[in-house]
């Protein structure tokens, strides 16, 4: 499986700044659809009231090394850029197969009904409108080699030695 | 009807003329008159209409005049896709067929369009002909595709194929626990493409065809699943066998941890509306993707 070459960057989400204000998902809409059509963005907020830690959460791609969805794509329309370390998707390649749907833990790819094809998060291919217009700084643009140790921070107990 | 008394009338209900070319190929690959088969002019001559297209608006009526017309014992042959199904016309703003909905038809000859040999063939089936060399004539030429199979232990149910199919041929149906993949006959155009886009190679275009039939709803192939349904909402979610599919793939290309895969094993029975509407379930994909790339990083 393709890596990242070093020095790229990657999205990353801090719960306890974000202030639910969902712009990040209208800006990503705006920006992949021309409309705000918040259900095809590519990022989703999620906030939980109810919670008492923890009320944040972000359902955005982490352009992984050793990507899933890449490694089930059936027909290479998902496909990891090792200079930029980006994982896209191709809308001509793709044949609507969902494996990506089902192979990411966190589903970020998405299928679009109306081109039978799965979408998901291509970092704007540069400058990602969802951290422009995050005004908490929650989200925001990180080393790659750092974003291992935030989201290891975030997301895996100390004593979770897997 | 006896062989005798077959006297056709071809009917264009506005297709593209690639069927009625064929049609007249046929007409030419034999000796109509040695077989008791004369073409007529008039409707009213006849009592075998043959129909191509789809029917628009203009022709319905035409088509029903027509019909009418004949003399009894009536039979209609529906030839090419457009008959049966209105083909590339399906949704034309003009379009009133398919021509089963106008009149009763009880041959469908399936292609777009079929070959002339196909069409002789059919007919002599339907007039209980016996027509020397037949064989030889229908005998599909190497490289010839043939109709879509579907193996039943290797699709996973995906339904890539339907997205694909530029005729809507595949259908996806079932009810919650079970999901089938049904290859229509009256839609087919035997184009390959749902062969070359299955991830699982469960479809394959094999030499010989059935290229005429008299169920509308008459399947070539189709496949039956069993869907597992969500472990935290209880939904109908997608067939056991995709999951497999998948964790075999992600097994194959990439170095997942006995903790990972366990964890990844369970996500992969969430649905994906859950997982992207559970804070818990978010937390719990980012802590794999966390593992995972904390893996891959040394």
């Amino acid at each position: 499986m393709p890596r990242s070459q070093p020095g790229t960057s990657v999205i990353v989400f801090e719960p306890n700044l974000c202030t639910g204000c969902r712009y990040c998902e209208i800006a990503c809409a705006v920006w992949h659809c021309g409309e705000i059509d918040v259900t095809r963005s590519r990022i989703r907020i999620l906030f939980d009231e109810g919670r008492a830690t923890e009320r944040y959460a972000a359902v955005n791609c982490q352009h992984c090394d050793d990507a899933l969805c890449c490694a089930v794509c059936p027909s290479e329309a998902l496909q990891k850029d090792e200079k930029t370390g980006w994982v896209t998707q191709n809308s001509t390649k793709c044949v609507g197969c969902e494996m990506c749907i089902v192979a990411c833990p966190l589903s970020v790819p998405f299928f679009d009904a109306e081109l039978k094809v799965a979408q998901k998060c291509d970092f704007c291919l540069g400058a990602p409108e969802c951290v422009k217009h995050c005004s908490s700084g929650a989200l925001r643009l990180c080393a790659r080699e750092e974003a291992v140790q935030v989201n290891a921070r975030l997301y895996l107990s100390a004593k979770d030695d897997r | 009807m006896s062989a005798q008394s077959t006297r056709i009338f071809r009917f264009d209900a506005s297709g593209c003329n690639g069927c009625d070319i064929e049609v007249l190929e046929a007409s030419a690959l034999v000796s109509l008159g040695e077989l008791g088969i004369e073409i007529v002019e008039r409707p009213e001559d006849a009592n075998l209409l043959i129909v191509t297209g789809g029917s628009n608006l203009k022709s319905k009526r035409e088509l029903e005049n027509a019909y009418s017309g004949m003399q009894a014992p009536k039979t209609v042959v529906a030839v090419g896709s457009c008959a049966a199904t209105m083909g590339i016309f399906k949704g034309g703003y003009a379009m009133a067929g398919p021509i089963d909905t106008i009149i009763p038809i009880d041959l469908y000859i399936t292609g777009c369009p079929p070959r002339p040999q196909v069409i002789l063939a059919a007919l002599a089936d339907v007039l209980h002909l016996n027509v020397e060399g037949m064989a030889e004539l229908l005998r599909t030429p190497q490289g010839f595709r043939g109709d879509p199979h579907v193996d039943q232990d290797k699709c996973v149910g995906c339904g890539a194929c339907a997205h694909v199919c530029p005729a809507d041929a595949i259908e996806i149906a079932g009810n919650g626990s079970e999901r089938r993949v049904r290859f229509m006959h009256k839609d087919c155009i035997f184009c390959g493409s749902c062969q070359d886009v299955c991830p699982s190679e469960a479809v394959e275009l094999r030499a010989g065809r059935k290229e005429w039939f008299q169920a509308k709803d008459a399947s070539l192939s189709e496949a039956r699943l069993s869907v597992g349904a969500c472990i935290l909402c209880g939904a109908p979610y997608v067939p056991g066998a995709q999951l497999t599919w998948a964790l075999r793939r992600i097994d194959e290309k990439v170095a997942v941890d006995t903790a990972d895969r366990n964890a990844l094993q369970r996500s992969l029975n969430v649905c994906p509306r859950c997982r992207r509407k559970n804070i818990g379930e978010v937390r719990e994909a980012k802590g794999i993707l966390a593992s995972l790339a904390r893996r891959s990083s040394t």
